[in-house]
């Protein structure tokens, strides 16, 4: 007759599969830390270029527009100069959405990379209680089937917060009146 | 001078669509999502609503159905400018009450040509 807590060959392969599954939920969250660490510092980079874009953009724009409102624009010099000022500024214009719309990107990605984290870690802390009875294999099953449960929600809802722009380049710009 | 409301939950993208919309002579007033978007549309007679759709508190959808169930915004034109671009979005759109659909990044030229002709 066995004892109670040796483990049969079938506990020990279950045991095994469980552990498996926790270093793999580890490196994974591990591997998470890291991408949610390199797009926050991308993000930090972005918005400091966007910000002195942004003040530059401004302090042109603002001048622009008081001088229009204010009449100026008959007393410039020469109004081919205003229009090449707003030319330019157009321009300017598309391409800071751009910026604004790569950062949009990257907080959808940074909330997707942190709820998946969340889920991991939640896997993780499933599997630190010790087994009741390290003999019964059922017992492991049970532990891993709850951890991939874990996994598995963490998948399905990793869309459910993120409001990332959807557009491509071949639709940006296009205009539909109904 | 004809009032735009502006709704977008981005500040960069509200300045960009003022900047322009100014630049032409327009006046504009913002909002930073649907709900304030329909407040202040409440507050304020405006001529034209320039939408996003994915903002907190009340997407663009929700904001053109709530217009269009207020009589002074049965007739006014709401453009959904947004990074959405599918087809059955734009339906959505379409079947919501908005005027017309464009999508990001816009073109100042773009934006001011489709401005001018709906408020003909």
């Amino acid at each position: 007759m066995e004892e109670k807590n040796s483990p049969k060959p079938d506990a020990r392969d279950a045991a095994q599969a469980a552990d498996l599954l926790v270093t793999v939920a580890a490196t994974l969250n591990d591997r998470l830390a890291l991408t949610a660490d390199e797009l926050a510092r991308s993000q930090v980079l972005l918005r400091e270029a966007s910000s002195e874009l942004m003040t530059a953009f401004r302090g042109a724009a603002d001048r622009l527009v008081a001088a229009q409102k204010s009449g100026a624009r008959q007393a410039a010099p020469k109004e081919v100069e205003y229009e090449v000022v707003l030319d330019h500024l157009y321009r300017a214009v598309q391409h800071l959405q751009s910026h604004d719309l790569v950062n949009q990107l990257i907080d959808a990605q940074k909330l997707r990379v942190d709820k998946m984290r969340e889920k991991l870690g939640e896997a993780i802390s499933l599997s630190k209680p010790p087994v009741a009875d390290p003999a019964q294999a059922e017992q492991w099953i049970e532990r891993s089937r709850a951890m991939l449960d874990c996994i598995v929600e963490g998948i399905s809802q990793i869309d459910d917060d993120a409001r990332q722009p959807k557009s491509d380049r071949k639709h940006a710009g296009s205009v539909d009146l109904f | 001078m004809k009032t735009i409301l502006a709704v977008d939950d981005s500040a960069t993208m509200r300045e960009m669509v003022a900047f322009v919309l100014e630049s032409a002579g327009y006046r504009v007033i913002e909002a930073e999502d649907g709900a304030q978007g329909l407040d202040r549309a409440t507050t304020t007679s405006c001529d034209l609503v320039i939408t996003d759709q994915n903002m907190p508190n009340m997407d663009g959808l929700t904001l053109v159905r709530s217009l269009r169930e207020l009589r002074d915004y049965k007739n006014i034109p709401i453009l959904l400018l947004t990074t959405e671009s599918s087809d059955s979005m734009k339906a959505q759109g379409r079947a919501a009450g908005a005027t017309g659909w464009l999508v990001k990044p816009f073109d100042p030229a773009t934006l001011l040509e489709v401005v001018q002709k709906v408020l003909r």
